[in-house]
């Protein structure tokens, strides 16, 4: 095994992790999205998922929650098969879940507040509403925001609307927090604050978080551990310092974000074969 | 061509399928709604939006429906000398047919338009996957309410479309072409029995809740972006349009034979 190399293996093998899937495949039709993929997220860590646009960091995560059913594999939660379970029982697991989506996914007909509350009243038959505010009033000020109870999803920006989406995820104090580009659309000093975010809640939760991003400066900062995903496949498993000096030329091409000689000369080839720019007297003529 | 054919076959049947697989989640829905109090809030709101919404609408088209059957049937009865038979005519129409078919129309571009859009724009934004994330049932806690809303409001609804056809009859027979009042109302009473209001309200359960299941799985399953959600509010429409005639023509089937065979005893119970 590598410097820095996950042992991903002995973590399958043993159940160790608190999520563990194994031989996970996901198709869409005939498109094979996740290919046999196997791994194991440890308790307490942040496991950091990167890969290119559309290489299925999404559907991985959403498979950790079920939110999509693999195509064949097993799902593990705390030792508990889970893929097969029906909507019922999954939902008795999934309050040990938070999800953050890309874009928040707040509920627009409700304000923060009721944003935050949705999940209590769902699960806690309370009429103690002062004790719900109190809570309401933590989980924004865990986020940086405490005084937006009343605003609605309309009027936040788009890093006040991921940072309520995480004070509603984090409402059952989750043993596990899910996040899925959760800087993707932000400037890098907002991008910042959802990093010490993530970071924070790591330490004071104590949860295992899984994120899924494509910005490096943000998987260096806040992971335990990095995985590469290219073409279904899992290519690259460890530490920063690991895939920093990863040998595989995709893994290198996708950290130092430069384009592969290929895809150059596809761009420079379109210029010459057909015109690249029309000007008004083009449609003239 | 034939592969074409076959995968399309397949796919439609499959719809069908999940259609009804939704359809049974929802019911079931519903009756575990109606046993939880803490759900009733979220009836109420959608009560308001559904069914308090729509009274102008409907009233409205109520109104329109008797005038019109005023203005066009007159001519053909005073030809006969038969102008008094308006009222039976318009009044049986009204509460009968046309009453309940044409609020269910206005309902489902009303209110099954909204459902699909709210509903489908959730979807895309990921909102139904956040209810899911959650550990909560969305079809609970989105169709269940929207369902029971329309299942009990659709036939109130149809009341008050019954009660404006009926004025609006009266306004345009009597009062504007001179009819004379107590002939109107005697044959409207002679041709129109209890049965036939009840058989118009009843069909307001089935059409109500046609409406809400139709553009509650539209909005469940359209697709990505704002063509997704668009072409979804359009399938909604035109496929509550399409399942309120053909719910209407089973019901009066229905109807027809409860009623034939029901009717010899009616001597005996009056």
């Amino acid at each position: 095994m590598e410097n820095g190399e996950h042992n991903n293996q002995t973590a399958d093998g043993n159940g160790n992790g608190i999520i563990v899937i194994k031989n996970l495949t996901k198709k869409f039709g005939d498109n094979i999205v996740l290919d046999n993929i196997s791994l194991s997220i440890e308790k307490g860590k942040t496991t950091v998922v990167i890969g290119p646009s559309g290489c299925g960091k999404t559907v991985l995560i959403k498979n950790f929650i079920v939110l999509l059913r693999p195509s064949s594999g097993e799902i593990y939660f705390k030792n508990k098969r889970i893929d097969n379970l029906p909507e019922r029982e999954l939902n008795t697991i999934r309050i040990h879940y938070g999800f953050l989506f890309q874009g928040g996914a707040l509920f627009d007909s409700l304000s923060v507040a009721e944003n935050i509350m949705f999940p209590i009243r769902q699960h806690y038959n309370t009429t103690d509403w002062g004790h719900v505010e109190d809570v309401i009033k933590t989980k924004l000020a865990m986020v940086g925001l405490d005084g937006f109870q009343n605003y609605y999803p309309a009027n936040l920006s788009g890093g006040q609307k991921k940072r309520v989406a995480l004070a509603r995820a984090i409402a059952l104090n989750p043993e596990v927090i899910l996040y899925d580009e959760p800087t993707t659309g932000l400037d890098p000093i907002r991008a910042d604050i959802i990093n010490e975010l993530v970071l924070k809640l790591q330490r004071e939760l104590g949860a295992t978080t899984v994120v899924v991003t494509h910005d490096m400066t943000s998987a260096y900062k806040i992971a335990d551990r990095i995985i590469m995903l290219h073409n279904g496949k899992i290519i690259a498993d460890g530490d920063a310092e690991h895939i920093r000096n990863h040998p595989h030329p995709v893994v290198q091409q996708f950290i130092t974000g430069q384009v592969s000689e290929d895809d150059l000369a596809v761009l420079r080839a379109s210029g010459s074969v057909a015109k690249a720019q029309f000007l008004p007297r083009d449609f003239k003529e | 061509m034939i592969g074409a054919i076959g995968a399309n076959t397949v796919e439609d049947v499959s719809d069908i399928g999940r259609f009804g697989r939704f359809a049974w989640r929802a019911i079931k829905a519903c009756g575990w709604s109606i046993g939880r109090t803490a759900t009733y809030p979220l009836i109420w709101v959608q009560m308001n939006i559904i069914g308090v919404r729509s009274v102008p609408i409907v009233m409205i088209t109520g109104a329109f429906v008797g005038m019109i059957l005023a203005v066009q049937a007159y001519d053909q009865l005073a030809g006969m000398g038969l102008e008094e038979h308006l009222g039976v005519l318009i009044n049986i129409s009204v509460v009968k047919e046309l009453g309940p078919v044409l609020t269910a129309v206005m309902l489902a571009g009303r209110v099954g338009g909204a459902l699909t859009a709210e509903l489908g724009t959730m979807n895309v934004t990921e909102q139904i996957d956040a209810v899911r994330s959650m550990g909560t049932d969305p079809v609970k806690y989105l169709v269940a309410p929207r369902l029971l809303a329309c299942l009990f409001l659709t036939p109130v609804l149809i009341i008050y479309a019954d009660l404006l056809g009926v004025l609006g009859g009266y306004f345009i027979g009597v009062i504007q072409l001179g009819i004379n009042s107590q002939g109107y109302w005697d044959f409207s009473a002679y041709g129109v029995d209890m049965w036939d209001v009840a058989v118009g309200v009843i069909k307001g359960f089935f059409f109500g809740a046609a409406i809400a299941v139709i553009s509650c799985y539209k909005g469940f399953t359209c697709k990505e972006g704002a063509h997704g959600v668009g072409q979804a509010c359009t399938e909604a429409f035109v496929t509550s349009f399409m399942a309120i005639l053909a719910l209407d023509f089973a019901l009066a089937v229905v109807f027809k034979a409860i009623y034939n065979t029901f009717w010899p005893m009616k001597s005996l119970v009056g």
